[in-house]
Formats: C-alpha cells, structure tokens, sequence
C-alpha cells in the first residue's frame, strides 16, 4: 500500500478492506449475490493463497451450517411449546399485566385466552409439543425449546430486523451474512448464504438479508420456489444463438483487451460471461429435485397438491441440497397465503391460519430433521426455528392473540446441542420470561460459538468501528450445549 | 442503580478530604473525565482536514509543455518527482464518449460532437464542453451523483414502505439546482435550513426552492408510530441525519458520537447530543412551496361566480315558508331507536319532540340560560379563526386555509356531485371555500403536558380524509393520527393533558406534542401504510379533501361548549303569534324562512347558518342541480372555473416554530438511560464559523451557517473531492465520506486545498469546477498505462493514467434506452413504478412498464424495501445509508442480466425494428451505423468484417436466405443484443 495510506490502524480486524480497490477486491464484490461464481471461473489461474479459504476458527467447530426456518410473523408460544395450563383455568377472565415497551395493548379489553390446540409430552425426552404440530412432535428428542426469548419492541419490522441482523434498525449485515463472511467458503462454485423464499418479502425489506457493509459476496442469493429459481437465469436464447453472441462477445472484448490499458477488467468480463452461461444450467440442476427418491419427495411432502405446501416442501429439500453442496447458511420463509402483514400474524382467524400455516410447514420441517439426521449431517448443522415474536396469552376477542416479546419460544436442533430440553420459562400466563430470559444477540452469539466464532472477534470495521453481529451484547447459553 | 452507588462513593470519598489512590504519576492531580477528554479533543484538532486552507505557490515543472491548467501543474510536479511520465493523450473518439457520459451520463449524438471530432483543437473541445454543460441532461446526471449522498428513496421502507410525501418535487429540485449551477454553498444550506432562507423562486414553476431543500433531513428508513408508542423511533431518525450530513456534507463520521467520545477524531459525544437538540426542535411537516399564488385571477372569478348561484338560491329559497312547511309535516316524527332524548338542539330534534309533547317557553328558556351559565363560567376563548390573525400561535398552511376566512353564511360549492352545497360556512377558515383542490393544514403550538390535564374544544368540520394527528416527539408518521369525517360543524375534544399518560419510557415531561389537521396533500402520512383505517386506492387517486375551524376554546374536563339554542328563542316570541301554538310545522317553517331572509339580506350570524345547515340536513331546502335550471347553470359556470385551478405544489419539508428545547445526553447512547440536556447547538470544531444561537429557535440556520462558512476547513474540500471522483473514478482523498482518523490521507493535499479555494472563489460554482477539470491534460489522458506507472504507482495515485471506467447502473440502462431509440428525454415528474418479477399490493411494491416509459433511471420510483432490481445488480446501492463511493463490481449476474433480462431483450427488439427502416442495400453499412450508435466509434475493416459474419450466421440461424437477410428482424435484433453486450458497451475509456 502506498505510504499515504491511513495509520495502523489499531483495530485490525480480518475484514478490513485495503484502500483503495485492489483487483482482489474488485472481483470479490457483487451487489446481489453470485459473486461467488466469480471465483469458480477464477481460482483455477488467478487464486492466490487466501483469497478463497477457511478463515482460522476461534474455537473448535461443532457446526458448519445453518439453516434458518424463519417462523415469519410469530408463531403462538402459549399454542404450540410452552404450555400453560393456568390460561385455561382463567380462560376469559380479565387479562392484567404490567404495560411496558414490550406491550402492543393496554390491559382493556383484554382477556386470557386459553390454548386452541391439546399439549402431549411427545419422545423419550416428554418434551411439551401441542397437536398443532404433530410431525414435528414426532422428533420431539432432537429440538432444544428455549421458552424464554426477549425482543426490544413489539413491531414486527423492527423484530425480523433484530433477529436477522442484530439491529431492530437493520441497516448492518444479516445473521446469514455474517455466517459466509465468518466461516468461508467450502465451496468455491456456490454461494455462502441462500434465500429460499417466493417472492414474499418479510417485514424489514430485503435488508433483512442484506450484506450491508460486508462485501457483497456475502449477500443473500435468492432462490425462489416458483417458477424460474433465480431471476435471469433462464436463457433468452436458444443454445446455439446464445452460443454464436458468447463467441462474439469473446472475440470482441479480446480484441480490445489488447489496446486498453486495463486488461484485467476486459479479463473478468470474459469469465464472467463464460460463468454466466454455466451457470444457466447449473443452477437449475441444484434446485431441480428429480433426481431425489420417491420416498424422500414422500417424506418432505414435496407431491402434495396444494401449491403453498408443495413449495414450502420443496424448499425445505433444497435446503438439505444446498448445504450439502456446501452453502453456509440457507434460510428458508414461510409463503404469505392470504391478507396480511406476516404469515403468522394472527391478531384474528387464529385457528384457521396457524393451523393453515401448520399444514403448510410442520411435516416438512420434521422431514428435514430426519433426513438431516439419517445422513449424517444434523450432528454439524445448525437448524433454527424461529419468528421474531410470540403471541399474547390474552387476546381482545377469542380466535386471534397479538404482538408479543416479553417471552416467547423458538427451537434449535443439531449442532452440537442438546436436544430434547427444553431452556427458560415465561411465567404462569406465558407473558415475561421469568427464568433464564436470553435476547437476540445471545442467541446469535450461542450460533456463531458453535460455528467456532467466537461474536466478540468475529468484527468488520465499517463507519470507523469494528462491528459486530451482537454490537455490545451477547452472552453465549452454555447450558444448551451438548 | 450501579452508577449511582459509585458516585456516591466517590463523593464519599472527596467529602472525606481522602486522597485517592495514585497509581503512576502520584504528584499529578487525577484528571476527571471531562478533562482528559479536553486534552484529548485539543490534540485532536490539529488533524490534517481540521487545518484552514493552505494556500501553496503552483508547483514548476520540467515538461512545461504538457499541463494546461495550473491543475495539470501539481499532477505534473508529483509525477516528475517519482520519475514518471504522463499517459498520452486520448485521442478525440474516445475523448467525446468519456466527456458525454461524465457530463451527462448519455452516449455522446453524433449532432453535437461533429464539431470537434471535425476539427480537434482546445477552442472546439471547450465549445463541446459547454455545450455538455448546457444540457438539461446535466443536471439530472449530477443529481443523480448527489442522490447516493442524500440516500434518496421515494418511499422510507421498514414495515411498510409507505411514500416519501412527494420526494420526487425533491429529486426536480437538484436536477434544476444543478442545470442552473446554484452556488453548492447555496444547496447545502438550502438542504439544512431552506425554511429559514429567503425564497428563491424557480421563474418556470413559480415555487419556492429553498423550502423544497429540507426534504433532504426527512429521506431514509422511517419508522411510523412514535416513540411514545415504541421507544427510539425519532432518536434512529437523528442518527441517520446526522450520520447522513456528517459524512456526507462534512466527511466527518459524527454518528460515532452517540453512544460515546468520538473514538479517534474530535468530535465529543456532546456535538452529537447538541446537534440532536436542533433537530428534534425542527417540525417535520408537508409544506406548500409555490412562492406566488397561482390562482389568484381564478378567485376573483370564482367570487363573481359565487355571488350568482347565491343570488339563484336567494330566489328560490325565498319565500317558501308554506312550501317548507309541507315537508316538515313529512318528517319523520319518531327518532329511530328508543333513547330517552336530551333537549332538542335541531330542527328535526325539536319537530320530533313537540310531537310527542310540546315544548313551554319556560322549559326553553330554562335550558337556554342553563347553557349560557355554563358556557359563560367554563369557556375561554383561546383562538378564533374568523379573525385574519385569530388564529393566534396557531400556524395555517396551503392555498385553501390562506384563501379560505368566511364570514358567516358564506356557501361552499362542491367540486362535483348533484348535491352541489354540502353547507352553509359559519365564520372561521374553511379550506374548501373555493375547492377541495386547494389544500389546507393548521398546527399548533407545542401543547405542554400540565396537571391537571388541560381540554380544548375546537369548532370544526372535515371530510374525505382531512386528518387530525396528535404528533409526539416529532415522529415523522403519527400513528395518532384520525381521519375526520364532520360533514356540519362540531366539536373536536383535545386533551393536551393525555400526553403525560403516553406510553414509552422516555422522559414524558420533555415530550414535544402537536395537533396538526391537515388536507391529504399537507399531511405526511397520507397515503398511510396500506389499509391502514380503510383508506383505498381510490381515495389515494385524488388530492380532494377538505376541513375548516371556527374557533377554540378551553374548559374544564366536562364542560365542553354547549349549543346556546338561540336560534330556537324566536320560536317562543310570544308577541309573533302569526302562527297558530299548535302548529309546531308551521312554526318551525317559520323559523326557518327567517332564517332565509336574514342571510339574503347578508346579515347571518352563527346561529342563523347553524339553523340553515339544519335545514339543508333536513331536506327543507333545495341544494341540487337539479332543482332549477338557472341554478344549475350557475353552479356549472362556478364548476368550469374551480376545474382550472392549480392545487398547491407540496413536499416533505420542514419548519421552525422557536420552540428550541435541548435534548439530554444518552449514556452509551441508550435513549431511555439519560444524563444532563446539553445546549443545542453545532460542532465543536467549527465554532469559530457558527454564529450565536438565538434562545428560542432550533438553531437550524446556525448549524447550517457554520457547515458553509468559507472558514469551515472541511466542506469545500469534501466537495471538491467528490466532483474529482466522479470525474477520475477515484478522490484525491479516497474515503470520500471519512476525512477523520480513519479515512485516507489525501494523495494530493495542496492540489486539494488549492481546487477548494479556487471553487469557493469562484462562487462555488459546480459547473467551473468541471470545467476547470475536463480540460486539464490530466483528465485527459488516455487509460495506457507505463511500465514505470505500473510498477512505482500500481494503484494510480499520481494519475499518471485516466483508467477506463465501468458506467453507473443508470447510465448502463439510460444507454441502452437511447441507443435502442426507446428514450423519451422528458424531464421531471412523479417517479415511475419499476418493473418487477413479484408485487407485493400489501407494501403497494407494483410492477411498473418493462422499459419504465423509455425514461431515464433517476425517474424509477426508488422503493427502499424493493429498489429497481436491474440497476442493483449494477452497484446502485441501496438508499438507507449515505454513499459517497459506489462499489463497481464485475460478476456473472451482470452477464445474466445482459444476457437474459426482458429487458435487454425488449429494447434490443425495439432497436431492430428501427434499423430495418434504414433503407441501405447492403447489411455492411447497417452493421456500422449500430456498431456506431452503441459504441460511439466507427468499426475497425476486422470488426466490419466480424460483424458482418456474426450478422449473417444470425441470419442462418434465425432460418433467413442470404438475400432476405436486410430483412430478417431476429438477425438484426439479435446483432442488436451482442452489441449491448460487449464490454465496451459498459466500459468507457
């Protein structure tokens, strides 16, 4: 670097860039997604040592991926993992509580309201699943419940932010983001973090899966279920006319490679088209699940016949082939499927559209633990079940229940944890964490530790700061670790 | 708690006249916080980009030959003393591209660079430059540069991503600020504090362009509600703004600043909390920007106009006491429902009631003085709108309220609809007076939260959406807002003492409250997120809306002010016995005819509009079209004119109310953990150039004064550098937006000083500036580089090149529509809806036309939950965030998307079309002229050659005999598409 570069800098950090753009630099970052594929036509000539690696882990790894089933909208607690027999015993009596920050309502009007669906011990573990999930409750011995979650505001764009960027703000990089700029690259040919979505875009916008400051190559790569999975990715020409453009195009920015004065832009642009082209078929052919048995197509529920639930299947068996394939961080969205804010979001129609939404996601969701587990690779795969809030114990009518944050439930499973427990308690309404209340940040700094990140060093300087997915919090929840 | 106890401890300690434990340095006194950041923050202040400017001779150099401003001079000198050389000269093709597409962000027409390319020489490249600089399209390229500063968005994302009240009159503003080269000092402190400036009139579209400035502090993610309702709304609103005007107007990174002393540079966490203060004094509210009024011939018209249907109603309503009396008899005489009723307070009250059993004089008069005695104890007049300046500290906004002081009587015709007198105005301001088109707002003041609470009662009517918001601590969207729905005057309850029961942990007594009523285009919040209390599309399609105030009072909790029921006493005039006792009709009809007689004569006070109000809701009188043709006629004369009427221009903008108060410190910029107010004010460092605060106002203007002063060492600097960057690829300081600790130190420092200077010299003027640049030899060289540049300066800090450059997302697609011949060149407008794979109705993200009506990119609607996907996928960086500096990357996606996007292959079908009504005879001069029009240069003969084979293997292909060929559209569409594909199609050399 020229000697008019800035001081050293006292906080070196692994992700800082260096001034000004260096051709590595240049290559590496992308605005949406695929820059990965970049280096698939690179690394063969110009891959130097680091530039596609491994960084060292902080710790000794029990994971090497995640996936993220992304409960959007908030799933009831007191419905469905944390049971709360007391709601019935006072079943329609006036609700009281201590209004806060947390709360979306006042206390008028308002009324317990009990559970809509039966709670059985399920497995050898007897942990509390209710009947709203039955697949799920089969593999009941492989989830870790934590029953006591703390959000920051009872808002679900400020919620979905936090828990997928650590900021009820957003404008920092996703959880997913962190995950590929943490861990590398295990695979040169696919990218680090994944969508699995439909087009419906979550509370928070797009920044939920943001690369923010990060480079680009570590933004989320949208796969959707119908329909075309990746935007332009289908070819617009038959083969051998896109074939007879690539040729010209390649003979034609060789040409004027030779006169420029900049040889290495005319060079990238080359592979680029050349990985283009690949990629039209590449990428079709991961996402493409023909080749998988009938029995596991079966098992996921990828041949019902409603659409919701054939794409939700379909997605959720991507999920295992993507991360097979290498991809550090695949998240997966539940479809939207009629008016409102949140597929979960149920302030009314409580019994119809969680039930709807059960059909839609439980039997594949428990497929993917099982098919995780029967190959191996739930043991170093992270899997997250969670929406960014729970649902009030109480309600203004009697078939919808509101925005909740002061307790609420999410699982993990896999990865080095410990399954079958269950881990912090709401009180005897299900309203506020009363035992071992954790937020959002020890939940992301607990993930990371078991990706061998330890959130504390795992830092990127942007602004002037070295940042961090847990800004200034975090505590990692040793007590859920195998 | 914690805290607390260690300073108790401390204090303890002091008391106690203990010395505390010294640790290194026992003979010094321990240096408290505040002066070990003192001593901190003072040797901080002699970094670099805090200094004046220096001023330093040119440079000599030896090749004298080369440099042709004194710019090339300190590039030269730098070059020689590490022993290389420039790069040669581009020659004149290449030139004429580069310079269209930095100027203005198009290909180059062959029309206007004839010219040079003709004749090169100095005198016809400065003509070529000027007239670059001249073009309209000028303005909306460097605008478009200083929209990524601003984060520009149409919409403020989050949940819900609800519009940026009219941002695109925003977006307009810079185009024409930047085409008229406005002094940039001018636009920054029009940005800051536009409000508080002298209008400057825009003489095409006669509004204000210094109040449309201030839409700049309101762009970004917002949140609705406020922080009453979910803590830290507003105070995420300020660190954007101050992230966004530190490093974008000052490159200093003061955001840092809210949770702790800036970590390396001089900024203290107080300039923050001071900085904070000024803004949460400042209103953010839709303001109407025209200057002059556009309408005022129209009014006058309209009040000839007025005056004849009056004169028509006159006629007919005069007169008919037997007429209106048959129709009181065929009234109902039961009110629906089985409620025990209260006393009569209307026409039908009193008509129903005597039908059952009558009234007595005594009973009237009984509960007539019951009323006054009440009214009389408990009301206090604090404003009335009848008066001009009635109003009090009570501020009115739009055409409709300044056009809008009735007295009482006075009729209001309805834009539309058979019924075309929706009522008689009582005496107040009325926005509607003349149209729904006319807008309307009234705020008031701060409303201070007091125990006992105190209760106001406002006399007012509203309708299609005229909203009243009781907005808390300045949230920008108010939650607390209701849609009024008062077709005849009423009261509207306001208890300013509410406030103190609000949510939210903030401190409450400090919390800034306002009534705001405003017409849909003066509110911020119109259209609120979707469906949010049942508005449709169909009431977002029209700006009419209306409402009007009488007056306010205050009184305690349960005394609101009572309806004195004078217009009733006549009924129990005993010596007006014309009218048989019995015959309640008869009386009523009466009452009513009086009350005709009274307002034609132009004598109606309050009562006698309230009785005619009743009479128009009863039916008793005719306020149709329909009821008479002369009528009719009149209203459709008064109807012709209210068409032509131009609705008030409005925009997010802001104001001052001198309702300065200082904002408390944040520790570790925690919003509910609080310390000490700090005084409002600007940055530390530049208070040599900040003038003294005025007690009562925000300290906007102030603020803004020091960011301009010529002794502020950092904004002409960091301006200068930003206009070098866009011209070279890269700044002279290369952090653009980070002049502090953290950033890069510049390449050229007295080159930099020397450009600023020379800039705020030269009036700041944006326009001198480039040109002074673009005919440097510096910028002029080619993108060759030397062995010797390679090696010594491998990353061309000493411009010994000018490398080629990758072009912005939107000149990419802007390229493609004028070379494709889609380009309407229109400028100015609402923004147009992107083209989307997927709409999301719910975040109203609609697809919009594929080619977005052939116009350039700056005019697609920038969705920030959702942006134009194609000009992402080329580095147009999502607007949440200031962005001096564009990332440029080159990845595969950008090759699917040139490859495979509809779009591309729509306009290169567009293309085709057009080329084969060429008229050649022959495929090789078509082949040239689209190699021409892409690339801005003729074919090489091998190029000729390649492209007449590709052309004719297309053709193959495609299934065309050789000699059909001209003719065979897929052939050509396709030549079309491999042109927009070629890397120097993106690239500009």
């Amino acid at each position: 670097m020229s000697a008019d570069s800035a001081p050293a800098s006292p906080y070196d950090c692994p992700g800082r860039a260096a001034p000004g753009l260096t051709r590595r630099d240049f290559l590496r970052q992308s605005n949406l997604g695929f820059g990965w594929l970049a280096f698939a036509g690179l690394t063969s000539q110009w891959a130097r040592a680091g530039e596609i690696r491994r960084p060292p882990a902080h710790f000794s790894p029990r994971a090497k991926r995640v996936i993220f089933l992304f409960m959007d909208g908030g799933v009831s607690h007191v419905d469905t993992f944390d049971p709360k027999p007391e709601l019935a015993n006072r079943h329609g009596q006036p609700a009281k509580w201590r209004v806060d920050a947390l709360s979306q309502s006042t206390s008028a009007n308002r009324k317990w309201l009990k559970n809509l669906w039966e709670f059985r011990q399920r497995g050898q573990s007897g942990l509390w699943v209710s009947d709203l999930f039955p697949h799920v409750a089969r593999v009941a011995d492989e989830l870790c419940v934590i029953r006591s979650v703390v959000g920051e505001s009872p808002l679900h764009g400020a919620q979905a932010l936090l828990l997928h960027t650590g900021r009820s703000i957003g404008a920092a990089p996703s959880f997913g983001s962190w995950t590929s700029y943490g861990l590398g690259t295990d695979n040169e040919n696919l990218p680090g973090y994944v969508l699995l979505n439909n087009d419906w875009i979550p509370n928070g916008g797009l920044q939920n899966f943001a690369n923010a400051w990060l480079p680009a190559t570590h933004q989320a790569t949208f796969v959707r279920a119908k329909g075309t999975p990746v935007d332009n990715i289908s070819p617009a020409d038959p083969p051998d006319i896109q074939r007879a453009k690539l040729d010209f195009v390649r003979a034609q920015n060789s040409a004027t490679a030779l006169e420029g004065g900049s040889p290495e832009i005319i060079e990238s642009a080359i592979r680029n088209y050349e990985t283009a082209a690949q990629m039209q078929t590449l990428v079709p052919r991961l996402c493409d699940v023909a080749d998988e048995s009938p029995a596991t197509l079966k098992l996921y529920g990828v041949d019902r016949r409603n659409d919701y639930d054939r794409f939700y299947a379909l997605q959720c068996l991507r999920a295992r082939r993507l991360i097979e394939a290498g991809v550090r961080f695949v998240e997966v969205t539940c479809p939207l499927t009629h008016a409102n804010n949140a597929p979960w979001d149920q302030h009314g129609e409580l019994k119809l559209r969680h039930e709807e939404n059960a059909r839609i996601t439980d039997q594949p969701v428990a497929a993917l633990l099982l098919d995780l587990k029967a190959r191996g690779l739930l043991e170093d795969t992270l899997v997250v079940w969670a929406g960014e809030m729970g649902r009030t114990p109480h309600s203004g009518g009697n078939d919808g229940r509101d925005h909740h944050v002061s307790g609420y439930t999410i699982w993990l499973a896999g990865g080095g944890l410990r399954g079958g427990m269950t881990y912090g308690a709401t009180d005897e309404m299900g309203m506020s964490a009363v035992e071992n209340p954790i937020n959002i940040h020890d939940l992301h700094a607990t993930l990371l530790h078991q990706l061998g990140l330890d959130h504390e060093r795992l830092t990127f300087r942007f602004g002037g700061r070295d940042m961090r997915l847990t800004d200034v919090h975090g505590r990692v929840i040793r007590e859920i670790l195998a | 708690m914690g805290v607390r106890i260690i300073i108790l401890f401390w204090l303890g300690v002091v008391a106690a006249g203990l010395r505390l434990p010294a640790s290194s340095a026992p003979a010094e006194p321990i240096a408290s916080p505040d002066e070990r950041w003192e001593r901190t923050y003072q040797s901080r202040t002699n970094w670099w980009s805090l200094q004046p400017l220096k001023t330093v001779p040119v440079p000599l150099v030896h090749n004298d030959s080369w440099p042709r401003t004194e710019v090339d001079r300190f590039i030269l000198a730098a070059l020689e003393d590490r022993q290389l050389s420039a790069a040669p000269a581009a020659d004149p093709t290449t030139l004429v591209r580069r310079l269209s597409f930095t100027l203005t962000g198009l290909p180059p027409s062959a029309e206007s660079t004839a010219p040079f390319l003709a004749e090169p020489s100095a005198d016809s490249y400065g003509r070529l430059v000027d007239a670059l600089l001249d073009s309209p399209h000028f303005g909306e390229h460097w605008a478009r540069h200083w929209m990524d500063v601003v984060h520009y968005g149409d919409t403020h994302g989050y949940e819900w991503d609800v519009p940026a009240k009219n941002a695109w009159r925003y977006r307009d503003y810079l185009v024409r600020a930047f085409n008229r080269d406005l002094p940039l000092q001018r636009l920054l402190l029009e940005h800051l504090a536009g409000d508080l400036l002298e209008p400057r009139t825009d003489p095409a579209s006669g509004v204000n362009e210094a109040l449309i400035g201030p839409m700049f502090l309101r762009l970004g993610e917002r949140r609705h509600g406020d922080n009453a309702a979910s803590d830290g709304v507003t105070q995420e609103a300020m660190a954007n703004i101050i992230d966004t005007v530190g490093k974008g107007f000052l490159g200093m990174t003061l955001a840092c600043a809210q949770c702790h002393d800036h970590k390396l540079d001089a900024v203290g966490q107080r300039d923050y909390y001071a900085l904070t203060g000024v803004l949460m004094s400042t209103r953010w509210v839709v303001r109407c920007v025209d200057t002059t009024d556009p309408n005022e011939a129209l009014l006058a018209k309209l009040g000839v106009l007025k005056a004849e249907v009056q004169n028509q109603l006159v006629r007919i309503w005069r007169d008919q006491q037997d007429l209106i009396r048959e129709r009181i008899l065929n009234l109902p005489t039961e009110p629906p429902g089985s409620a025990t009723p209260a006393f009569p307070e209307s026409l039908l009250g009193f008509w129903q009631q005597t039908q059952r059993e009558p009234i007595l004089a005594s009973q009237f008069h009984q509960e007539r003085e019951r009323r006054q005695a009440s009214n009389r104890i408990h009301l206090e007049l604090v404003a009335d709108f009848s008066r001009e300046e009635g109003g009090g500290e009570w501020r009115h906004d739009g055409f409709g309220m300044k056009h809008g002081l009735t007295r009482d009587g006075e009729i209001v015709i309805a834009d539309e609809g058979d019924v075309f007198l929706p009522h008689v105005l009582p005496a107040g301001r009325w926005s509607h007076r003349w149209s729904m088109r006319l807008a309307g707002a009234l705020r008031s003041p701060l409303l201070d939260p007091q125990t006992p609470p105190r209760h106001f009662s406002l006399g007012y009517a509203a309708g299609d959406h005229a909203a009243s918001a009781l907005v808390v601590d300045q949230a920008l969207n108010s939650e607390r807002m209701t849609f009024l729905n008062q077709r005849t005057p009423g009261w509207l309850r306001v208890k300013a003492g509410e406030l103190d029961s609000l949510e939210g942990s903030l401190d409450r007594e400090r919390r800034r409250v306002y009534l705001e009523i405003a017409t849909k285009s003066l509110n911020n919040y119109f259209p609120p997120r979707k469906d949010y209390a049942g508005v449709r599309a169909k009431d977002e399609a029209t700006e009419w809306s209306w409402f009007g105030v009488t007056r306010i009072y205050q009184h305690p909790t349960n005394q609101p002010p009572m309806d004195e029921l004078g217009r009733f006493a006549p009924l129990f005039d005993s010596t007006a016995a014309v009218v048989p006792e019995r015959d309640w009709a008869g009386r009523l009809a009466r009452l009513v005819n009086q009350a005709v007689a009274q307002w034609a004569r132009g004598e109606a006070d309050g009562e006698c509009v309230r009785l005619l109000n009743d009479a128009l809701g009863a039916k008793l009188l005719p306020n149709y079209i329909g009821a008479d043709p002369a009528l009719a006629g009149a209203v459709a004369r008064y109807r012709e004119v209210q068409r032509e009427l131009q609705a008030d221009r409005t925009v997010g903008s802001v104001a001052e109310w001198t309702e300065g108060r200082n904002e408390r410190l944040g520790r570790r910029g925690s919003y509910t953990d609080l310390a000490d107010e700090v005084a409002r004010g600007g940055v530390r460092v530049f208070a040599h150039a900040t003038p003294a605060l005025t007690s009562q106002g925000s300290g906007r203007l102030e603020f803004a004064q020091s960011v301009v002063d010529p002794r502020n060492p950092l904004t002409a600097r960091v301006l200068v550098n930003r206009v070098w960057q866009h011209l070279f690829g890269e700044g002279l300081v290369r952090t653009p937006d980070d002049f502090g600790q953290l950033g890069q130190r510049p390449s050229h420092p007295e080159l930099l000083d020397h450009l600023a200077a020379e800039f705020m010299r030269d009036g700041w003027s944006l326009k001198r500036l480039i040109r002074r640049l673009v005919i440097s030899a510096t910028w002029q060289q080619s993108d060759q580089v030397s062995e010797a540049g390679r090696t010594t300066d491998p990353e061309n800090r000493l411009w010994h090149h000018r490398p080629a450059r990758r072009l912005e997302a939107e000149a990419i697609r802007d390229a493609v529509l004028v070379v494709s011949g889609r380009w309407d060149p229109t400028l100015g407008g609402p923004a147009i809806r992107p083209y989307r794979t997927a709409e999301d109705p719910a975040k109203r993200l609609y697809s919009g036309p594929l080619d977005g009506d052939g116009r350039r990119s700056l005019y697609l609607a920038m969705t920030l939950m959702e942006p134009p996907r194609f000009l992402s996928i080329f580095n147009q960086p999502i607007p949440k965030l200031t962005t001096g500096h564009r990332d440029v990357t080159s990845v595969p996606d950008q090759a699917l998307a040139l490859l495979n996007d509809p779009f591309v292959t729509a306009m290169a079908n567009y293309w085709s079309n057009a080329a084969l009504k060429d008229g050649v005879g022959t495929a090789e001069p078509r082949v040239q002229r689209m190699f021409r029009r892409a690339l801005s240069r003729p074919p090489t003969p091998e190029e000729t050659g390649r492209l007449l084979a590709l052309v004719r293997q297309m053709g193959g292909l495609r299934g065309a005999a050789e000699h059909l060929l001209l003719g065979c559209q897929p052939a050509w569409q396709d030549l079309a598409h491999t042109l927009i594909n070629l890397n120097e199609f993106i690239y500009v050399r």
